[in-house]
């Protein structure tokens, strides 16, 4: 029994023991198990309160970002004005606001325009074969414009071109020797439907014959005359290149609100036309852009971008506009008096030139008292032609003593042999005539008086008051507007009259010719003259056009059927930033070359 | 006769008077001296030029043929519908559409009417009643003082005195044009730059139209408010007079109602009529406003057409401006019957 009770302790102590030893296991297990995540919760802790810290810097991170970020976007945001700024200055700084009193007249087809602005228009946004060299004394420097180069014949009949390669229309079609054929063919088949057009009044029927496609880039002209002022015809607008998309043999119209439509011209030229608005028969706003395809914009030309045309109706508020600051530049028609005012503002800038616009005298040839030459000269003698440039134009416009203006081949001073107001010359040749203080010679003098002309009326006061002063002559002075003037000219009702030239072409053959000129109606002519005439037509030798020259001036002192009066001067106010401006004979305002 | 019938009566009345205006016009022009043909001509005008010109210009037609085509152009419905104004010929000057020329330059016209009549309105009514309530008082001195130098004071005196001031020294407003030379025109839809400017959402431009408009209107208010400003006055004198005056002040009403509701209305018939009559003169452009600020409009468009002899030109715009003054003429007397009760008995 004791036995049994042992074992049985044993077996308990040893279940015990066991029991124990698992209960100690078992407690040390989950001791270490407790321990291990003890220190896992204490890693985890310390990972969360890393995680916290972290994402307390991730917060200050994206804060900083945040802040970085609105910052460059204040920034971007600032450039971009900036950039917008600079762009606008840009704009700004690459457009030209002119200011002006003009108005394309008519159209803008070289086969029918045939005013100032006009041509203008065409020069920046067409091309000619050849140009005259900007800023040249004489008007006879050319240049190639789209020709390269160019030969002429011995008899100056036949004149070859070679044609600058590369240049395109828009659309990139090749301008080739066809579009001179067709350009000159379209120019002359259209002077019997557009009378009144350019080609007309330059008599293009006359001097052309033929025009001959050579090669692609080769043309030549056959004339039906000796021409030696022929690249002066070329250069003029009439001359320009045409586009034959928009050129058919048939005159098209001005159409509003379509640009290209508008004008038949290739745009080759510096410029292409892209805004063209008028309102009443009169321009309201011309836009013209830089053309991409321009073939000289390796060159740097045009200057500038953009040229806009803002039109004013009289020289008082253009040149208030330019005062004001309004516009950029202000050219044709500022006063003489305020230029010379201007001239003192430092704000602006003026810009002088020479003229090439001339005033002459006609006399009524046909009948007494103005036909006999002495007493023509008698009145020619008497003339103060000082007085009117200094009194009326305060010196901005020239004495004339030649049909050709100053500086240009042909140019002399015959006309001083008589003087200016030489009194004495006067009473001496219309004394054995019966002409005195007692019995005075009379006649009526013409001026215009609607504006055609600039102070007409102060002029012919001023003429009427020195003839008179030589107390052998009367003037009764008479006036019209200038429809009424040209149909008295016409029906040869004015025993004198007040006219004026404008160039078509700065060439002495484009003036000489006054002197007997049919349309004047001052039933003039001399066979000798005419002659010499066209002598100096038929030469390209400057020193005998010159002598002969003189010599159609020396005869035209001793007929006086037209006495020269004055010669314009020429100039432009801009901002003192404007620059490039060439005020030569040409009197052509060359857009492309202005910077500001 | 009803109101109706007056209206279209006055319609009707509207033809033969515009037929005989054309015809005294057509006559008119052809018996100055001058030559249309002959214009075209600066060098060489030979014959067979002159001619080709003349058959261009349809003046190689007897003179009745010329007459009978001319008014036959007048009733073309079909140009009427496809240009949207009638066919009043081609420029002899510059071959354009007359009627386009015209209407081109109207919008500029009638915005320089509107906003000067507004401010002529304005000031002159005031003025007037100001002046009339103030009778024999330094006030009223200084107010007649400002409608008779006002009226007698040169439209270009003023507006270059204007323009030297708010343009050249203190460069606030441009000097002319419709617009900032510096700004390009808002896109057309109207015409009237003020409001094609609000309808195209640019406020900027709005701006600067505004900024061109006021110098010009201004200047043109002021000198036709001179002629309100006298008229509101003595018609108004004459009404405050009146019993039915006193006795709105005797039944207690407020001086403002009594002057502005009752004496106003009444004397503003004729001030209405002149109101009218200027505005119609208006629309025929303003030549001396117009020309001092460059505006675009109708002011010297028959001058520069007479100069030229452009026959067609200046038969049309006579036509155009007696029709606007028949027109306004037609408003006028319809605002009569509107402020004034009796005419509508």
């Amino acid at each position: 029994m004791v036995e049994r009770v042992d074992l049985s302790i044993i077996a308990l102590v040893l279940i015990g023991i066991i029991v124990a030893s698992g209960t100690m296991y078992y407690a040390a297990t989950t001791l270490s198990n407790v321990s291990t995540t003890s220190d896992n919760l204490i890693t985890l802790t310390d990972g969360v309160t890393e995680l916290t810290g972290s994402v307390a810097d991730l917060a200050t991170i994206t804060s900083i970002l945040a802040q970085t970020v609105n910052t460059s976007v204040a920034e971007i945001a600032d450039l971009k004005a900036r950039l917008a700024e600079l762009e606008a200055t840009l704009a700004v700084r690459e457009t030209l606001i002119v200011g002006t009193t003009d108005s394309v007249e008519l159209t803008l087809d070289p086969a029918q325009a045939y005013d100032y602005f006009g041509w203008n228009m065409l020069q920046q946004i067409s091309g000619t074969l050849v140009s005259v060299k900007p800023g040249s004394a004489t008007g006879s420097d050319f240049v190639g414009d789209l020709a390269e180069s160019w030969n002429a014949s011995a008899d100056l009949k036949t004149w070859d071109f070679t044609l600058r390669q590369g240049i395109t229309f828009p659309g990139g079609v090749a301008f080739t020797a066809t579009d001179v054929k067709y350009s000159f063919d379209r120019a002359i088949a259209l002077i019997l439907n557009i009378p009144e057009g350019a080609p007309a009044g330059l008599g293009y029927g006359d001097i052309f014959d033929t025009t001959e496609v050579l090669s692609t880039y080769k043309v030549r002209f056959h004339l039906k005359i000796s021409f030696s002022p022929f690249l002066g015809i070329l250069s003029a607008r009439s001359s320009a290149i045409v586009d034959q998309r928009y050129a058919p043999i048939a005159q098209i119209n001005y159409t509003a609100g379509n640009p290209r439509a508008s004008t038949p011209v290739a745009f080759v030229g510096p410029y292409t036309l892209v805004r063209w608005d008028r309102v009443a028969g009169r321009d309201n706003e011309i836009k013209l852009d830089a053309n991409p395809n321009y073939w000289n914009l390796a060159s740097g030309y045009p200057r500038l971008k953009h040229i806009v045309f803002r039109f004013y109706r009289d020289a008082a508020t253009l040149r208030l506009a330019i005062e004001a600051g309004d516009v950029d530049m202000a050219f044709r028609h500022i006063s003489p008096t305020d230029v010379l005012d201007l001239e003192n503002n430092l704000n602006l800038r003026v810009w002088w030139g020479t003229g090439a616009q001339i005033q002459y005298l006609c006399f009524q040839t046909k009948r007494a008292p103005f036909d006999n030459s002495i007493i023509r000269m008698a009145v020619a003698a008497a003339l103060n032609r000082t007085a009117v440039s200094e009194t009326v134009f305060l010196g901005l416009a020239k004495p004339l003593y030649s049909i050709v203006p100053p500086s240009m081949l042909g140019h002399t001073e015959a006309f001083q042999t008589l003087g200016d107001a030489n009194y004495a010359l006067t009473q001496s040749l219309l004394a054995p005539l019966g002409y005195n203080t007692g019995n005075k010679l009379t006649f009526d003098l013409w001026y215009e008086d609607s504006g055609h002309y600039p102070s007409s009326a102060d002029q012919a006061l001023l003429y009427k008051e020195a003839l008179e002063a030589s107390g052998v002559i009367s003037v009764n002075l008479l006036h019209a507007d200038w429809a009424s003037y040209k149909s008295n000219r016409d029906d040869e009702i004015m025993d004198a009259f007040i006219y004026g030239w404008y160039p078509d072409y700065v060439d002495p053959d484009d003036y000489a010719f006054l002197y007997w000129a049919s349309w004047l109606h001052t039933n003039y002519s001399n066979a000798t003259q005419v002659s010499l005439y066209d002598q100096a037509r038929a030469t390209d030798n400057a020193t005998l056009r010159t002598e002969l020259y003189a010599q159609i001036d020396d005869m035209a002192v001793e007929q006086c059927s037209v006495v020269p009066l004055w010669v314009s001067g020429a100039w432009a106010v801009t901002k003192p930033t404007v620059y490039g401006i060439y005020l030569d004979i040409t009197q052509d305002m060359r857009y492309w070359l202005i910077s500001k | 006769m009803g109101l109706r019938t007056y209206v279209i009566t006055r319609i009707l009345l509207t033809i033969p008077t515009l037929l005989l205006l054309l015809s005294m016009v057509f006559v008119i022009m052809r018996v100055l001296p001058g030559d249309p043909v002959a214009l075209h001509f600066e060098k060489k005008a030979d014959p067979a030029q002159m001619d080709a010109m003349r058959r261009i210009l349809g003046l190689d037609k007897p003179l009745w043929e010329q007459y009978v085509d001319y008014l036959l152009g007048l009733v073309d419905v079909n140009y009427f519908v496809a240009h949207g104004y009638p066919n009043l010929g081609k420029s002899m000057q510059t071959f354009e559409e007359v009627g386009g020329q015209i209407f081109s330059a109207f919008p500029a016209t009638l915005e320089l009417a509107l906003y000067s009549m507004a401010i002529a309105s304005v000031i002159g009514i005031l003025l007037g009643v100001a002046s009339s309530k103030a009778y024999n008082s330094i006030l009223d001195h200084l107010i007649r003082g400002f409608g008779t130098v006002s009226y007698a004071i040169p439209v270009f005196f003023l507006g270059i005195i204007f323009q030297l001031i708010f343009g050249v020294y203190l460069g606030w407003l441009p000097t002319g044009l419709r617009i900032n030379p510096r700004v390009d025109p808002p896109a057309t839809i109207t015409g009237l730059y003020t409001i094609d400017s609000l309808l195209g959402g640019n406020p900027y431009k709005f701006l600067e139209s505004l900024k061109a408009l006021l110098l010009p209107s201004l200047t043109l208010g002021i000198i036709l408010s001179g002629v309100f400003v006298r008229l509101t006055r003595s018609n108004m004198l004459e009404t405050l007079r009146l019993d039915f005056v006193t006795a709105a002040r005797a039944r207690g009403l407020k001086e403002g109602t009594v002057t502005y509701g009752y004496a106003l209305r009444n004397a503003f018939l004729p001030v209405l009529t002149m109101m009218g009559l200027q505005f119609a003169l208006l629309l025929g452009g303003a030549i001396l406003t117009e020309s001092t600020f460059s505006w675009p409009g109708l002011g010297s468009y028959i001058v520069q057409r007479i100069n030229f002899r452009d026959y067609t030109a200046i038969q049309g715009a006579v036509i155009v401006f007696g029709l606007f003054v028949t027109l306004v003429s037609l408003i006028v007397d319809i605002l009569y019957a509107y402020v004034d009760p009796r005419i509508r008995l």
